[in-house]
């Protein structure tokens, strides 16, 4: 038995800013999120990357315990709070056993572990208050503080869909009814290590072009979004705004390099082709990355054949990172609540393989199924579904 | 009734050795891994671990000779324990199509990352070298695993501290039992870096001595690293393809305690309701386990609120009911460790055998009432074991382990 699971909720930190609204409106006027790098300094020649401008821990803060929050842990709550207020439901009054929290990222709290190992390094010495920041599960550690959840909560990290899978495990657990609701979603911050480790191999561009023949790299950047998901019947009976119905379905492996892409996109093909057969819009992974473009250009031109769907990729504009991918589901549910498909910055017409990209200024359409792709590198690929209710 | 989860393969790269075999033999032997630490340098209050030492077998199938070659420690743990539990299962290519594979890791290749990033720091490499950070996302280790072995089902990677293969374990056991995955692979995995290493030391966490749970005198826990995997499928699914079942996973739980970010609840609110749950999961009642394979990491506060929480579930019962912890034997394998010691677990039902707690000089007099198995293992025949994994950050799981399906 399962129950259909609603999106009743959307929290976004991005480089528009905090607040769903703040994200919706900016991706809808085509604008965007990539500018230069402000919170550390940036090598000769950086690409502009996707930065989240400034959260205060204090707006999101209540604990004692949580004066030591780190940056990710803070971009989550925040996340999980901005989508609490969406979803209008208070923290205080959530079923605490029964609240579920799925949190994706691929690297976590990059800044301190640095900022460790280089006292490590240099005096041998470890700073014992950064220790417990840098589990992984610190993010999930300070958000069931904070919100008093005391259900079920799972850290995920799945490289390029670490966002996907958090957010797949919290529809499950509500589908199941395992929680009456679950916080479901990613965080991933960039580390100056991590960028300069993108810089020094040549992999950002000043111009990122998803799905476009002339893709010469993507933008990195960083940010958080949450997703609240409670049962269909739980959100109707409150009288919830319901963005979109979130479908199961299941992830899957295809054979890659460990470390690249897919490269039988005909396989990849097969096995969208169910999911996109009546999608309307299909949110892609594509950031301009070409091979990540090639792949999945020729997977969906065959995995649709001769349908059309329209197609968008907004890590264009807020970036490619782990977690980018709760944001992409973000824009998935608006997309269907709106009816609405958001343009993709940077893309030029025409596009790889004929597909019906959305360039220049949205579009307004029918977005009754969308589908967010998920696909990683190393072959794990973990798709989303959302329908209108 | 839901359908019966059955464990039809184990596999296990340890401190006492690679495969099953070995960590059978050291449980049996009753002999500690915990040795110095020689994987690198480190001035503090401690100075030993349990290191793996085997030089392993390297079971890449079809990954190139280059990939192989830079694999980090743990997804190298990881690729020897799943392909050993893939083996004994006989789970190959052909069920591989469909076979899930379910991760628990804490930090990686956070050994490698670390030289990679002091190298570049110190100017030794002028620019950073992709090659040498391969292993630093943690879900390469499920990549590893899922291509060297055909796995193309779902997979995914749970990163929950010290419970994060224990949560693997479970969800796996999860998704054979609601059907969603035909048979799953569930994988746990960490190696020893200086981050973790110094971090707890750091916290005064390390006992300078090899760790000594439930010990009056205990001091804190000891490192160890390794991996443990385990394949699920149901009862009807092994029986139908003539797998041989060799234990059963028959109830787990996971909750939050919502209390700190290192420190267990006080009252182990968690931990209780996690145990409770699973044994209602598994419709077992207390009075029907055998053994407790505990968390027993060998922290003053642990041990203290654990045997609190076995108290109230077991009642005055718990004085007859052996407990024991294989961290004094392999010591604390973090993100492995919920997989190492369901491994464990496993092979205590299976062969009879309790494994012991080591290092247990004097019992803390707040509980000498209890079996706590010390010294050296004993035989006995087991139907039902538990065994609880709890992570920084009040991250709870518990198994419900069985000899055989119910």
């Amino acid at each position: 038995m399962s129950v259909d699971v609603a999106v009743t909720g959307l929290g976004v930190l991005s480089a528009f800013g905090a607040g769903v609204d703040r994200f919706w409106r900016a991706l809808v006027a085509g604008e965007s999120g990539l500018g230069p790098l402000r919170r550390f300094a940036a090598p000769p020649g950086a690409a502009p990357v996707a930065e989240v401008p400034a959260v205060e821990a204090r707006d999101h803060v209540r604990s004692p315990l949580g004066r030591r929050i780190d940056r990710v842990s803070l971009l989550t709550l925040a996340a999980c709070r901005l989508a609490l207020q969406d979803a209008s439901l208070d923290a205080a009054s959530l079923p605490r056993a029964r609240t579920g929290l799925a949190v994706g990222s691929e690297f976590g709290n990059l800044d301190e572990t640095a900022a460790f190992l280089d006292r490590l390094f240099a005096r041998g010495t470890a700073n014992p208050l950064l220790f417990p920041n840098l589990v992984m599960n610190a993010p999930l550690s300070y958000t069931t503080i904070e919100l008093g959840l005391t259900g079920p909560s799972a850290m995920l990290s799945a490289g390029e869909v670490s966002g996907e899978a958090a957010i797949a495990w919290g529809a499950e657990l509500v589908a199941e009814e395992g929680a009456d609701v679950c916080l479901a979603g990613g965080a991933d911050e960039l580390g100056e290590a991590l960028h300069q480790i993108f810089h020094e191999a040549r992999l950002l561009s000043p111009t990122p072009r998803p799905l476009h023949s002339g893709a010469d790299g993507f933008a990195t950047g960083e940010g958080a979004a949450v997703l609240v998901l409670e049962p269909l019947a739980r959100a109707r009976a409150r009288g919830a705004r319901v963005y979109a119905l979130l479908l199961p379905v299941a992830g899957f492996a295809l054979p890659a390099p460990v470390h690249g892409w897919p490269r039988d996109a005909a396989t990849l093909a097969t096995r969208l082709a169910p999911l996109v057969s009546d999608a309307d819009l299909v949110v892609a992974a594509a950031s301009g990355d070409p091979q990540l473009d090639v792949l999945e250009a020729a997977a969906l031109a065959a995995a649709l054949g001769t349908r059309t769907a329209l197609v968008t990729a907004p890590r264009a504009a807020t970036g490619r990172f782990g977690a980018a991918g709760a944001l992409a589901a973000a824009t998935a549910a608006l997309a269907v609540a709106h009816d609405l498909v958001p343009p993709t910055p940077g893309h030029v017409p025409p596009a790889r393989h004929g597909l019906a990209v959305v360039a220049g200024r949205a579009r307004a359409a029918d977005v009754r199924v969308a589908v967010v792709d998920g696909l990683a590198r190393g072959g794990a690929c973990r798709p989303l579904r959302f329908e209108a209710p | 009734m839901p359908p019966a989860v059955v464990v039809t393969g184990i596999g296990a790269v340890t401190a006492l050795g690679e495969g099953v075999g070995a960590l059978a033999a050291g449980l049996a032997a009753g002999r500690c891994a915990i040795g110095p630490l020689t994987l690198f340098p480190y001035a503090g209050h401690a100075a030993i671990a349990a290191e793996v030492r085997a030089s392993m077998s390297s079971p890449s199938g079809p990954l190139p000779r280059a990939t192989v070659r830079r694999l980090s420690r743990p997804d190298r743990f990881a690729l020897v324990a799943a392909a050993e539990a893939c083996g004994a299962a006989g789970l190959g290519p052909d069920l591989g199509r469909d076979a899930a594979v379910y991760v628990g890791i804490t930090t990686g290749g956070m050994l490698e990352t670390e030289e990679a990033y002091r190298r570049r720091r110190a100017g030794e490499d002028d620019r950073f070298r992709l090659s040498r950070l391969l292993g630093t996302p943690l879900a390469t280790a499920g990549a590893v695993v899922s291509q060297a072995l055909g796995l193309y089902g779902r997979r995914e990677t749970f990163s929950t501290a010290c419970s994060s293969s224990a949560l693997a374990v479970a969800m796996a056991a999860d998704a054979v039992r609601r059907g969603v995955v035909p048979i799953a692979l569930a994988v746990g995995t960490d190696g020893l870096c200086r981050l973790t290493y110094a971090g707890f030391d750091a916290l005064q966490a390390l006992d300078p001595e090899p760790c000594r749970p439930f010990d009056r005198d205990r001091r804190g826990l000891s490192l160890g690293e390794g991996a443990a995997a385990l394949v699920l499928e149901t009862a009807a699914h092994a029986r139908a393809r003539g797998a041989r079942p060799q234990a059963a996973v028959l109830g787990w739980a996971a909750t939050s305690d919502a209390h700190h970010v290192t420190a267990p609840h006080p009252e182990g609110a968690g931990a209780l309701a996690a145990l409770g749950a699973a044994l209602a999961d598994a419709r077992v009642g207390p009075d029907a386990v055998d053994y407790v394979n505990a968390h027993g990491s060998g922290t003053r506060q642990n041990d203290a609120v654990e045997v609190g929480v076995l108290r109230r579930v077991f009642g005055r019962r718990l004085g007859h009911l052996p407990v024991s912890s294989a961290k004094s034997q392999l010591g604390h394998c973090l993100g492995a460790a919920g997989a190492v010691e369901a491994v464990v677990t496993v092979l205590a039902l299976r062969e009879g055998l309790l494994p012991p707690t080591l290092n247990l000089q004097h019992p803390d007099p707040a509980w000498d009432d209890l079996d706590l198995v010390p010294a050296a293992g004993r035989r006995a025949s087991l139907g039902v074991a538990v065994s609880s994994s709890y992570g920084f950050g009040g991250h709870n799981v518990s198994l419900v382990l069985g000899r055989e399906a119910r």
